[in-house]
């Protein structure tokens, strides 16, 4: 079951430079820092609410975020909503005609993630995550 | 030290058919949509659901065209903010471009955006029972 925007996602150049305003200007707290070899991106997670903000900065130019910010530039990238079962959670999604990206969870900056294709959401690129401890 | 910054208020989805979208999104990811609004002046149609705390708007074109295929992408979100003067005040003084609060669609609410800095990002803050509510007619 879907129970929250877990996070929402942002395509940067780079994320000390975005982090001055969502980090310092606005106060809130980084909950993860860390580079993901096989997406190719460094993420980081700002909380806020019950809910984060994701910065996606590409370290490879052959990965999707890369691809995503030579093509449009700086901004949103998905919308990730919480799942308390991921693998049950695609798997409905795909009972409801969605084609998925991911078809099965796989380790990610927010814990146990799936994404799902934005052609079958009217072109918006969605995630599902579950959290794999406590908290955000 | 923060600015008061207490969650995420809202995400917008701009779409070529905010209707269409909205169902796509209620059918596919179960959440119902709780409310539907027209834009007075501008015939702008929004649809709106909740998740926890957050709300999905689903924004597009009063008249929608026989399109071909629906569209639509992210256009931004807004933070809820305890005091948007002291909100704006602080991003200004970070060196962060920030427009006037001024009344927001929500009643009785003010919201101000912040026009670069954000990561591409569209991005708004909003306050609650900023402003006094009109008393409703009978």
């Amino acid at each position: 079951m879907l129970s929250k925007v877990h996070h929402v996602g942002i395509v940067v150049k780079s994320a000390d430079e975005a982090m001055k305003f969502y980090r310092d200007a606005l106060g809130l707290k980084v909950t993860a820092d860390r580079v993901i070899e096989d997406q190719g991106v460094r993420g980081v997670l700002l909380a806020i609410g019950n809910s984060e903000i994701e910065l996606l900065e590409p370290i490879r130019a052959d990965t999707g975020v890369a691809r995503f910010l030579e093509t449009r530039g700086e901004g949103m990238h998905h919308i990730c909503f919480e799942s308390d079962d991921c693998a049950k959670d695609l798997d409905a999604a795909a009972g409801k005609g969605i084609e998925l990206i991911d078809k099965v969870p796989r380790p990610g900056l927010a814990g146990m993630i799936g994404f799902l294709h934005p052609k079958s959401n009217h072109g918006v690129l969605i995630e599902y995550a579950t959290p794999v401890h406590e908290g955000h | 030290m923060g600015i008061g910054a207490q969650y995420i208020d809202h995400i917008v989805i701009a779409s070529n058919d905010s209707a269409a979208t909205a169902k796509h999104f209620s059918e596919t990811f179960d959440f119902p949509i709780k409310r539907t609004f027209a834009r007075p002046g501008t015939g702008a149609h929004m649809e709106f659901a909740k998740l926890d705390e957050v709300v999905l708007e689903f924004a597009g074109p009063g008249t929608v065209q026989p399109y071909d295929e629906v569209k639509a992408r992210m256009g931004g979100f807004v933070v809820a903010v305890e005091d948007i003067e002291k909100a704006v005040a602080a991003v200004r003084a970070a060196g962060f471009p920030c427009g006037d609060p001024h009344p927001a669609v929500q009643p009785g609410a003010k919201i101000a955006g912040v026009k670069s800095g954000t990561g591409g990002v569209p991005f708004a803050f909003i306050q609650y029972n900023a402003l006094p509510i009109e008393e409703a007619k009978a």
